[in-house]
């Protein structure tokens, strides 16, 4: 909940602001494979200095668009514009201008990391020593980085992944679930990445299918699911109308009508030992300071909000499974 | 051109590079030692005939002798397998799409495997050429050779007719690696694309055989392949040698053609 608040924070002068240059935008972008809708009439917008969320279930759709938006499949009717470049019309001009890898970043196995990234950094424009050392210290590969790429780990073939997609300095980087398969300290360098990536003003387009790392890093996201945008707009929005809490007192039958009267009880249930509190930050704060006064003591206060906004997730790709047809019923009462 | 010296780097770093050059230079060596060690009793091994006979006695003609055993087999092979890796390879280790998400279009990027093609199965050519050339010395000595048709010729003579004879058969060997190249757009397995070639190139070799089918036989590259050997008779005959020429260009460039065609809008999905 900090991190959400840090980042929103630090970014809500001008989330990507609605006044920033478009530095990706997709319209009506659809791809059929033999008939099936693997991505359909997608209409994004990502604009300077976003760290775009691309969230949705494995099988939504997520690499089929980024695999249109880099030019490597043709879309079967729409078209992606970065930076002024329509794909595929423009590809070769629009691909000077972005980074990134889609699945799991592939490199040369019998040559070193240093040399692979000279090799694919100067494909796009001239790359020097300092520049490949910049980026090996970035992902924390330098030690390793005459080490073959064929004896890396997973882990480290996706640290690579991400320094080879900042080595041109792209104005558009585009990573696809840059954290999975890493272990948590990983997930947390790479996240940690992709955040002062943001705060340097990189344009960031990452896809997850996890809610909570789109959360922690994100300033806008969309929701994919079934090749359909569900949902798009900044993060902070994203979640369900109010966040809750979940309070720990010494009295939670007097806590409760306390609570009850600054939020209504409508707010306000018991949950095993917890009292469930629907309320804004600001709330929480005056509820606290109301229940000391009472001579209540409060034990814990925990933020409920992530279980609630995968609650939301969920609720939303499946209510548009649903309305996929009649037959989404009977799947789900097989299930 | 830019793209051409990145493939280099990526050939030359590669162990399979010189595992197949390596087996291209085991061919003249064993050639020469076979031949060496049997020197004395040529007249009753009725094996092979015609340009390896001439190379008996004489290093110098070692080189054309080595390339009529690879013709027929080992230098399909290799070709068939640097064409299919240059594109099938990259999509079975994934390179390809980490490669094509640069700012280079798909039609350099195939001309530069085939490019790359090229260059290797041209230094396979000269390791094999160099290798007969210091075996054959070293065992026959290097001489005025005699050709087929009985008249002697300078050394220098000798060696150009060697080399418009490399030329020409790697103009052949050209054809079956864009084959190759052309099967490996349409799929993502290199052992299938270089297979696939290798199955042309051998039923080709298999209808060429046939009197039947004669009526086939100019149509058919492989039928073109050992037209060069008429360099070794003098006066030359040009006409099977400009054919083969003729065949083989309009071969490269057809195959080229659709391999363009369809690697240009093809969807990369490793």
């Amino acid at each position: 909940m900090t991190m959400t608040q840090n980042r929103t924070g630090g970014q809500s002068a001008a989330p990507g602001g609605a006044g920033a240059p478009v530095v990706l935008a997709t319209y009506g972008l659809t791809k059929s494979f033999g008939g099936t809708l693997a991505v359909d009439h997608l209409d994004l917008t990502v604009r300077r200095g976003d760290v775009f969320g691309f969230l949705g279930p494995n099988g939504a759709g997520k690499t089929t668009t980024i695999r249109m938006i880099v030019g490597l499949i043709y879309p079967t009717s729409g078209y992606a514009v970065v930076l002024d470049h329509q794909v595929p019309r423009d590809k070769i001009e629009a691909l000077r201008h972005i980074g990134g890898f889609v699945e799991v970043p592939a490199f040369y196995a019998n040559m070193s990391a240093r040399r692979n990234l000279r090799l694919m950094g100067s494909l796009n424009a001239s790359v020097d020593e300092s520049r490949i050392e910049e980026v090996l210290d970035v992902v924390g590969l330098r030690e390793r980085a005459d080490s073959k790429v064929g004896d890396y780990s997973h882990g480290m073939k996706q640290r690579l992944g991400i320094a080879n997609a900042l080595i041109n300095k792209p104005e558009l980087v585009i990573l696809d679930e840059p954290t999975s398969g890493l272990d948590p300290q990983g997930m947390k360098d790479v996240r940690e990445l992709v955040r002062e990536l943001g705060t340097g003003g990189t344009t960031v387009f990452l896809s997850s299918h996890l809610l909570h790392e789109v959360e922690q890093v994100c300033n806008r996201a969309a929701i994919l699911n079934k090749g359909r945008v569900v949902v798009e707009g900044p993060v902070s929005e994203l979640h369900p109308e109010h966040s809750s809490v979940k309070l720990l007192t010494s009295d939670q039958d007097r806590a409760r009508q306390i609570v009850a009267a600054l939020v209504g009880a409508q707010h306000v249930e018991l949950d095993e030992e917890y009292l469930i509190v629907e309320a804004s930050d600001g709330t929480v704060r005056e509820m606290v300071r109301a229940l000391v006064a009472e001579n209540v003591g409060v034990d814990a206060v925990i933020p409920a909000r992530e279980q609630g906004l995968e609650d939301y997730f969920l609720g939303l790709t499946q209510s548009s499974d649903v309305d996929m047809g009649g037959d989404a019923g009977v799947a789900g009462g097989a299930r | 051109m830019m793209l051409l010296r990145r493939e280099m780097t990526k050939l030359f770093a590669q162990k399979r590079s010189y595992v197949g050059w390596g087996g291209l230079l085991a061919v003249p060596l064993l050639m020469t030692l076979a031949l060496y060690l049997n020197r004395n009793n040529h007249h009753h091994d009725n094996g092979p005939g015609g340009v390896i006979s001439l190379a008996l006695h004489n290093g110098l003609l070692m080189p054309v002798a080595a390339i009529t055993l690879l013709s027929a087999f080992l230098l399909p092979l290799l070709a068939s397998m640097v064409g299919s890796y240059q594109l099938a390879g990259e999509a079975e280790t994934g390179t390809i799409k980490t490669w094509l998400m640069h700012s280079i279009s798909r039609g350099g990027v195939l001309a530069s495997k085939w490019g790359i093609a090229v260059i290797y199965v041209t230094i396979g050519l000269a390791v094999v050429a160099a290798g007969a050339l210091l075996a054959g010395g070293l065992a026959f000595g290097l001489h005025a050779p005699t050709l087929l048709s009985g008249q002697t010729v300078s050394v220098a003579h000798g060696l150009w007719l060697s080399l418009l004879g490399y030329l020409y058969v790697l103009a052949g060997v050209i054809c079956v690696l864009s084959l190759a190249l052309l099967f490996a757009t349409f799929t993502n397995s290199s052992l299938t694309a270089a297979i696939g070639a290798l199955v042309v190139v051998i039923v080709m070799n298999i209808i060429g055989a046939f009197s039947y089918f004669d009526f086939l036989k100019p149509y058919l590259f492989t039928s073109h392949i050992d037209a060069w050997q008429n360099l070794l008779s003098q006066p030359i005959d040009w006409h099977p040698i400009v054919t083969g020429i003729i065949a083989f260009a309009i071969y490269i460039a057809a195959l080229m053609a659709v391999a363009w065609y369809v690697f240009r809008r093809k969807d990369i999905l490793v």
